[in-house]
Order: structure tokens, then C-alpha cells, then sequence
């Protein structure tokens, strides 16, 4: 063979193994790229959940009512639930399964038996099973017992939880969220836009031993956290508050009650009490769905004589009478209309100024001077006050209450509305009409939540602060002395006497719907006022529901005492100095 | 009229004289080089060239290793962090926990305090009492139970905590366990700071 030949071969069999090696070069740089580079990615690339935590809800002064912590699922895995060898200082044992169920149950608080039939009940569904929930969100001294187990098919997975660090307080505003995270009721829903948060993700990259590779992180989606829901309640407060209405709700045995404490210049909302209530940490523990929310919200209700300074301040408004205006007070009052008013009580004619009507909390009397005003007008005074409608608070729920307009009264209602009958408000309504009186005319409207606070430090979603003028100022300040004398004069005014201040209150006694179109034999019992008289600070509504062991005002009065005073106490109020004024009650 | 014309003014000749110079060029010499000066430093030059190469690659190498060694660290701290932070969630749910007014309300009744429900003052400007000053009367025990919170089962009072058991500064700064304190004695008025 000639050298030419060789090299003609050479040549050919080099071109050959170059062109094998391209081929193959393009195969996988292009060909095949992606889907082996991903395969290869796949294989140390690691996917983890990055939580975003719910927002807090804060009270007044910045105490936690609600706040987010971070919990574990335990859960096994029974197809390799069995004896595992644990290595402890160099020293192989073997533990043997019972011993770890028996671990497990102690530390999650579930007797061992149970354990066992998780992963023997989740065998005899499918032999293959490898998931089995032992426990949901368990708290980091459980989970760190747990893994010190070192049981290998015992499994955590992250969950945020929510913990409501001061139990009962404010838990009927509050509310709850489900296990899943899912806000149910109160704030907790009524914000739930404030609060809510986003869980993002990332991924990162790690060796064979799982030691993240540096630089390889990459944030695929954001977590976001929620925003702060601030509330103007002083859990302190609240928790007294509770405390003394628990206490005499027990004491009268009465079927619910609330209180609420209302500053008088703002409308903000100080303490909102519900009995019975709820613990947002053991929601179960409170069996009567009914009693987890808050009735003062969501219940509303004939109130009774406590809307009685609604009418004398609406008369005393439209210039058809003053304190002093005159009337003579029957048992028995049938205006022309046919309507039939009763007072409560057997009592004979008395000659009684709209101050003494107060004082008397006479029905006949009431009737006399709020006959003075149209349907129309009163209706209009009612709206004006809120009647009717839901305040401002946003709270899931809320319950309008049932005013009918001025021309669908019948002859009885046009009469039971001047006194709290033949109406329902809620008793939040009651307090904002008292709030109205005490603040020279001036309606506020009624703050639950002074707004959302971001990360950032700016407050949204602020609530209006703007008052309406519902009567004159006279007019309130007239309205609020024939109060002040009802708390001096009135039949209970050694009971709710608060020595060295000034106060106004009224009560109320009203007929308790038995659900079928007529009345039950429960009472609903109120007192609602504010003090200090001379510069009225803070509203307090109390009422009870049919308290069997005392069915009259005197029941909710000492939790009117009692709660005026520690508002009184704990808000630095000075004792009163001026004299209180003296009107006429009797002519 | 003026016009912006440039004229040349100088009647000086413009190109240099060449003839003054012309004697030093002829002094110039050539020198032959020698060919040893060359190959020596390529030697060198070699030699460099691979130490540096070399040295890219130790440095290379070394930085590799200082990551991987730094990755080991970001992860050892990372896991400490975790459990750093897993201990103070911990313990501030502790101190949120009993902080709550219902674990306060029942300390202070086992410690024997009780709430007064009738405010007084006393206006330091004049020394008169405002309001009427009464004795707190005991309130109901236990009243705090009526406004659960099932975070505190199990959290024991203080009054019933171990003997010294929490903690050597309780041990320590108390007086003997079981001997009263001694009664304050008022000598000259109440005790107050010295103000300078």
C-alpha cells in the first residue's frame, strides 16, 4: 500500500470519529439539554414551603389577643412502623415497637392503645399505607421530644397555629380560626383581609450528605406576612369586666349576658363582655355554638325603659317639653287611638314631671310625652341614634335590630316604641344612644378597630371619626341631668352608688320573646349610664337575660357599680367636685 | 467694514533648519547583540508562566475548598439558628402565657391580695381626700377561673412552686425560707429617696 492510501484512510476513519463525536456532542448539548439538566437539578434540588405568618390582633395597648406560632403534625408511617436499631454514645439497641408507641403516646398525650390502632387500623385498610396523622400541632417542647426518639418513620410537617395567649379574654370578639387555619368567627373573620398571610416557596440545591450548596437558593414565590389588626379594647379592662359579669350572671343564674364599656368622646369600644364566652384555644370546651360569638353583636332585642331617655331626649329636642313639663301618671293609660298602656305596677295617679317619669320609669307617663311627636318624627329621632341599622364596627354578623317604618306601627306599637317595646336593638345600639346622650348630642361612630398596621408601621383601613349631631346640645345635657337624678332618686341607688362621683343611669325591664310570637316569662334586665355626670368619660351597658334567681334590674346594677368603678379607677377619673343638680320629679 | 480672514504676519521663514544638525547623524554606530541575552530569560519566562498557572490552580482549588468548608458552617449555624429560634418562641409563649391577666388575677389572690372597688385620692397639691375611702372587702377566691384559659393548666402558682426549686436567685435573695419578713418600722415618717 502507498503512503497516500494510509494517509486517504487515516483521514476517513478520523472524520468518522469526529463526526460520531459531534453528533453525540449536539445529542446531548442540544438535543437533550433541557430534560438532562433538569433531571440532573431534579436530583439535588430541594423544594421547601416558606411560611408567612397570619397578622396579630392587638388590643389598645399593644398586648397580644391573637398571635401566630409555629406547630408540627406528627405523623408515622405504619407499613414501617416495626423495632429499630438506636445508636446512643457508640451503643447499638434495639427498640422495640411497643416501646415507641408507648414514647410516642406519652408525649402527644394519647393513651399507647390508640397509637397502636392508628397504624394497626391504617395496615388493615391497605397494607401499604405510609401515612398515618398521629397528631396535629403539637407544640416545640413535643416536637423535640419527638425527633429525640430518632424514630425512623415518625414524620413532622411545619404548621403554623394559631395561640390566643389570653384565653377568655376578648375570645368573643377575638374569635378563632380552624385547625386548617381557616378564620370561623369574631375579628379573626370580620379582618380577615387585614390578617391573612401568603405561604411562598424556594428551592435550593444540596449535596449527597444534604448540606445546602452555597449561592444556589432561589426564592420561586415570596411569602408574604399579614398585617396587625389593632383594636381598641383594654384587655385588662376586659378581663375584669368578664369577670364581674361571670360572676353575677352565676349568682342570678341567668340564661346570657353582656356588658359593654363605650368612651364616651370617641365612640371607641373599651371592653366588650359576653357570658358565656369562649376560650379561642379550646373551642370544643364551649358546647353551645351559640355562646362562642358575641351576643352583644349579634343579638338584639326589645331593651326595654333604658330607651326611655331616647324619647325624653327626642321630645326635650323638638321644644315640646323640658324636665319639668307636667303630666299626671296613671296606672292605666288608653289614648284615643285605642292603644292600652300598663305600667308594671298598681300604683295610683301621680303627678309626675318627664324628670319623675324617668325616675318612675312610668309607661303612662312616657306615652303622654311622646305623644307630643309625630310617628314619623320619633322614627326619624330613633334612625338618627342608630336605631336600625349596624354601626360602624364591621363585626362579622351584626344584627341591624327590627324597626319597622313609622307607618306599619299599629295602634299598640305606636305607644310601645316610645318606651322599648315593640323595637329590638342590640345592646350595642343601646350603649351608642347613651354614648349620644353623654356626648352633648353628638353621635360617634362605634370603633371596635382602630385599623391595620402592615410591617411598615402605616395604619389603613382607619375608621371614620366623624360625629353627627343627633339633638342639640341642650337637649343632651338636659336629658343626661334627668338621668343623673334617676341614679340619685331611683329605686336601686344605694345599690349602684359610687361614692364621690357623679353618675347617670337608667334601667330597663323588658318582656323576653318566647320564639312563638309571644312573650316568655323571662325578663330582660338592663342598666346602661355614664359617669362622670359633670363630664361624662365612659359609657357602661349592662344586661342580663332572664336571671331566674332575681327577675329585676337589681341584678345587672352591681355589675354596673362594680365596672363604673374600675373604669373610673383605672382611667384616673377625679372624683366629681360640683354639686349635681336638683330637679323637680313630683309637682 | 472688518472681514475674519486669518493673515499670516510673520515674515520669518516657517520650515527649521536642517543643516546645523546633520553632522550629529553621521556619529551614530551599530552594535551586535549577543544571541545568549535571548534564550535565558525564555527559560524563566516558562517557568512563570507555569508557577503561575500553578499557583491559579492551588488558589482555585483552595477557595473551593474554603466554600464547601463555608457551606458546612452556613449549614451547622442555619440548624442552630432553627433551634435557637424554636427555644425562644418557646420560652416568650411562656412569658406571654403567664403574663395573661387570668394567671396575674390568680397569683395575686394566692398571694393573698385583694381588689378595692371604691377609688379615693389623695391630691398631694392640698392633702385632700377625693372620694370616699373605703376597706377592700375579699373578693370571691378563684373568681379568675370564671374567664378561662386553658394555656394555664398546669402552670402552677407561685405559692406553689418547690422551695427554692426555681432558680438559685430566689434561693439566694430571699431570707431563710419560713421566717416572716421583719415588720417595716416608720421612725420619722415614711421612707422616701434622697433627691439631690
Amino acid at each position: 500500500m502507498s503512503s497516500k492510501r494510509r494517509i486517504a484512510a487515516t483521514i476517513v476513519v478520523l472524520v468518522a470519529i469526529i463526526g460520531v463525536f459531534v453528533v453525540r456532542l449536539v445529542d446531548i448539548q442540544v438535543v437533550r439539554a433541557d430534560t438532562l439538566s433538569a433531571d440532573s437539578l431534579g436530583n439535588r434540588s430541594v423544594e421547601r414551603t416558606v411560611y408567612g405568618s397570619r397578622g396579630e390582633i392587638l388590643d389598645a395597648n399593644g398586648v397580644v389577643l391573637a398571635g401566630t406560632v409555629m406547630r408540627y403534625d406528627v405523623a408515622l408511617s405504619p407499613k414501617n412502623a416495626s423495632p429499630f436499631t438506636r445508636t446512643v454514645d457508640g451503643v447499638e439497641t434495639t427498640v422495640p415497637l411497643a416501646q415507641s408507641v408507648a414514647d410516642i403516646g406519652a408525649i402527644v398525650g394519647l393513651p399507647t392503645e390508640q397509637v397502636q390502632a392508628l397504624i394497626t387500623e391504617a395496615l388493615a385498610d391497605n397494607p401499604k399505607s405510609d401515612y398515618a396523622l398521629v397528631a396535629r400541632q403539637v407544640g416545640v417542647d413535643a416536637f423535640r421530644a419527638l425527633s429525640a426518639l430518632d424514630i425512623p418513620w415518625l414524620t413532622f410537617q411545619q404548621n403554623p397555629g394559631r395561640v390566643y395567649p389570653n384565653g377568655a379574654v376578648a375570645g368573643n370578639l377575638v374569635g378563632f380560626v380552624s385547625s386548617a387555619g381557616e378564620a370561623q368567627a369574631g375579628l379573626e373573620v370580620g379582618q380577615d383581609s387585614c390578617l391573612a398571610s401568603n405561604n411562598g416557596s424556594e428551592t435550593y440545591e444540596r449535596g449527597a450528605d444534604g448540606v445546602r450548596l452555597p449561592e444556589s437558593t432561589v426564592t420561586t414565590e415570596p411569602a408574604s406576612d399579614g398585617s396587625d389588626v389593632i383594636t381598641t379594647i383594654d384587655s385588662d379592662l376586659q378581663f375584669f369586666v368578664q369577670k364581674v359579669l361571670a360572676e353575677q350572671a352565676q349568682k342570678t343564674g341567668a340564661a346570657w349576658g353582656n356588658v359593654i364599656v363605650q368612651e364616651v368622646k370617641t365612640g371607641k369600644l373599651v371592653a366588650v363582655a359576653d357570658y358565656p364566652s369562649v376560650d379561642p384555644n379550646d373551642v370544643s370546651a364551649t358546647t353551645n355554638p351559640e355562646d362562642r360569638g358575641s351576643r352583644a353583636f349579634t343579638a338584639s332585642y326589645e331593651p326595654g325603659s333604658t330607651f326611655k331617655a331616647l324619647t325624653a331626649a327626642s321630645v326635650i329636642d323638638a321644644g315640646v317639653a323640658t324636665p319639668e313639663s307636667q303630666v299626671v301618671a296613671p296606672y292605666r293609660y288608653l289614648p284615643e287611638n285605642g292603644a292600652n298602656i300598663n305600667d308594671s305596677s298598681s300604683h295610683p295617679d301621680l303627678n309626675l314631671t318627664l324628670t319623675g317619669v324617668l325616675i318612675e320609669s312610668s309607661n303612662t307617663g312616657t306615652s303622654q310625652f311622646g305623644e307630643r311627636l309625630t310617628n314619623q318624627q320619633r322614627y326619624d329621632y330613633m334612625t338618627k341614634f342608630g336605631v336600625g341599622t349596624e354601626t360602624e364596627t364591621g363585626f362579622p354578623g351584626e344584627d341591624p335590630g327590627i324597626l319597622h317604618p313609622a307607618d306599619e306601627w299599629d295602634n299598640q306599637t305606636q305607644y310601645a316604641t316610645m318606651f322599648g317595646q315593640g323595637l329590638t336593638t342590640t345592646a350595642l345600639q343601646v350603649s351608642s344612644i347613651y354614648q349620644t346622650i353623654a356626648n352633648g348630642g353628638v353621635r360617634m361612630p362605634v370603633q371596635l378597630v382602630s385599623g391595620c398596621r402592615a410591617a411598615d408601621g402605616t395604619l389603613t383601613d382607619v375608621p371614620a371619626a366623624e360625629g353627627t349631631q343627633v339633638v342639640s346640645a341642650e337637649a343632651a345635657r338636659d336629658t343626661a341631668d334627668i338621668l343623673e337624678m334617676v341614679y340619685q332618686k331611683a329605686w336601686l341607688a344605694d345599690t349602684w352608688e359610687i361614692p364621690g362621683y357623679r353618675a347617670a343611669a337608667k334601667t330597663g325591664t323588658a318582656q323576653m320573646p318566647d320564639g312563638n310570637g309571644g312573650y316568655s316569662k323571662g325578663y330582660l334586665v338592663s342598666v346602661s349610664g355614664f359617669a362622670p355626670a359633670d363630664d361624662p368619660q365612659y359609657v357602661v351597658s349592662v344586661s342580663l337575660a332572664d336571671p331566674v334567681n332575681m327577675n329585676s334590674s337589681a341584678a345587672p346594677a352591681p355589675v354596673f357599680q362594680e365596672v363604673m368603678s374600675q373604669v373610673l379607677k383605672k382611667y384616673r377619673a377625679v372624683p366629681s367636685g360640683a354639686a349635681a343638680p336638683d330637679l323637680p320629679g313630683t309637682w | 467694514m472688518s472681514d475674519n480672514l486669518a493673515r499670516v504676519l510673520t515674515t520669518e521663514p516657517l520650515r527649521p533648519d536642517f543643516t546645523e544638525r546633520s553632522g550629529a547623524d553621521e556619529r551614530r554606530h551599530i552594535e551586535i547583540v549577543s544571541p545568549s541575552t535571548h534564550t535565558r530569560p525564555r527559560v524563566v519566562y516558562a517557568l512563570s508562566a507555569v508557577a503561575c498557572v500553578g499557583a491559579v490552580i492551588v488558589a482555585q482549588l483552595l477557595l473551593s475548598v474554603g466554600i464547601s468548608q463555608g457551606a458546612y458552617e452556613i449549614s451547622a449555624l442555619r440548624a442552630s439558628q432553627v433551634e435557637l429560634g424554636r427555644t425562644a418562641d418557646s420560652v416568650s409563649e411562656d412569658l406571654i402565657r403567664v403574663s395573661s391577666p387570668q394567671s396575674l388575677a390568680a397569683n395575686a389572690e394566692a398571694l393573698g391580695m385583694v381588689s378595692n372597688s371604691t377609688p379615693a385620692y389623695l391630691r398631694l397639691s392640698d392633702g385632700a381626700v377625693l372620694g370616699a375611702p373605703t376597706s377592700a372587702s375579699g373578693g370571691a377566691a378563684g373568681a379568675a377561673s370564671l374567664v378561662p384559659n386553658s394555656l394555664l393548666t398546669g402552670v402552677p402558682l407561685v405559692t406553689q412552686l418547690p422551695a427554692g426549686g426555681q432558680g438559685t436567685s430566689v434561693a439566694s435573695g430571699a431570707p431563710a425560707a419560713g421566717t416572716a419578713p421583719a415588720a417595716v418600722t416608720v421612725a420619722d415618717g415614711l421612707p422616701s429617696p434622697t433627691t439631690r
